[in-house]
């Protein structure tokens, strides 16, 4: 009776399904290239010092994420807008 | 041509040990001579599940240290003559046997059944290493949640790896309600994500605990509508083409409506 209670004063919105689905395909892309997500954050910094010797980048508009095609093939796709060419020193 | 399946899912408790028992049974309901393996040494199970632990007296290790015959450790199940158990040991570890040594033993037991079944332990480890040694066709079992099917995912590679045909999947505990409202993973999405062909669906069902409880495998039982799912999958195994239902029907208006007032019943056809 509780729980018919519960459900007419409204549950929390469902659909964790695709939560699921989301966090897994991230998750079996990072397991099959050994590549943790707190070392990704890594190597995304590095990359970004790197880059931001030569351009000034935007990096709220940053995307970097790992991505598998139908091919079983993992591709690092990022994006990093550019601001405007720094001055050469 | 006897067939060497073992049934295998990396993550423990997505119910291995009962589709090992439920297949075996189904398969040996249809007049194939069947024999099931507890290869999980140091942890048995499959003898609970099948009901037959008061009749153990020599194990797998047993055999294969050459204490006793073969025929002298296979248990025969009283209610269906052409089913054999073949027990594993409880007091030893996992190392006591190798894969050369569980390839000789499944080459001796496909001389005598038409299906040997393995039931392999949780884990990528040695006993699983043991589990595929002989095996010529793998069963991967999953439930639909993150981890189970992060290491299905796991499993499919190193099956592969092995040299094993493509893996098929066995979809354990499925809610069709949940998949419905969207608060579970569905069979596609799990499909789109494994990438191998799926040869069962087995609902979530009362019936499973309350026959495991008894040592009655669901598969004997011709009302339950989980058995009958077992059963349609040791058709497919023996080469019939039969349609998965996702079971649907039980996610439509009025079962959902019952359910969600909490009406008794409903539960018996959540699936």
């Amino acid at each position: 009776m509780n729980d018919l209670i519960r459900r007419l004063l409204g549950r929390p919105a469902g659909k964790s399904g695709n939560d699921a689905k989301q966090r897994l395909k991230v998750l079996l892309v990072h397991d099959e290239i050994d590549l943790p997500p707190a070392k990704m954050e890594m190597m995304k910094a590095e990359i970004l010092e790197v880059v931001a010797r030569y351009v000034t980048i935007d990096e709220d508009a940053v995307t970097f994420r790992l991505h598998k095609d139908d091919h079983r093939g993992v591709a690092l796709v990022s994006n990093l807008p550019v601001r405007r060419v720094a001055a050469r020193a | 041509m006897s067939q060497c399946i073992v049934v295998t899912s990396g993550k423990g408790g997505v119910g291995k040990t009962t589709t090992s028992a439920n297949l075996a049974v189904a398969l040996a309901r249809m007049g194939q001579k069947v024999v099931c393996v507890d290869a999980d040494i140091g942890l048995r199970n499959l003898d609970v599940v099948l009901g037959l632990e008061n009749r153990i007296v020599y194990d797998l290790v047993n055999v294969i240290e050459g204490e006793c015959r073969l025929k002298q450790a296979l248990i025969k199940d009283k209610r269906l003559p052409n089913l054999s158990l073949l027990p594993a040991a409880q007091t030893r570890d996992k190392n006591a046997v190798t894969p050369d040594d569980m390839k000789r033993l499944v080459e001796d037991m496909k001389r005598d059944f038409d299906w040997v079944i393995i039931d392999c332990p949780a884990g990528i480890e040695q006993g699983f290493k043991n589990s595929i040694a002989g095996a010529d066709r793998a069963i991967v079992v999953t439930t639909p949640e993150v981890s189970a099917i992060r290491d299905a995912d796991r499993i499919v590679g190193l099956i592969e790896a092995h040299e094993l045909p493509e893996p098929e999947l066995i979809l354990n505990r499925y809610r069709p309600g949940m998949v419905h409202r969207g608060d579970m993973m569905s069979k596609d999405d799990i499909l789109e994500i494994l990438a191998i062909p799926l040869i069962g669906l087995i609902p979530d069902h009362e019936d499973i605990i309350t026959s495991t409880n008894r040592g009655m495998p669901v598969a004997f039982d011709d009302e339950s509508a989980v058995g009958a799912a077992y059963r349609r999958i040791a058709r497919r195994l023996m080469g019939e083409q039969i349609a998965i239902p996702d079971f649907t029907d039980n996610a439509t208006f009025w079962n959902v409506f019952k359910r969600w007032m909490g009406i008794k019943g409903a539960q018996e056809v959540i699936g």
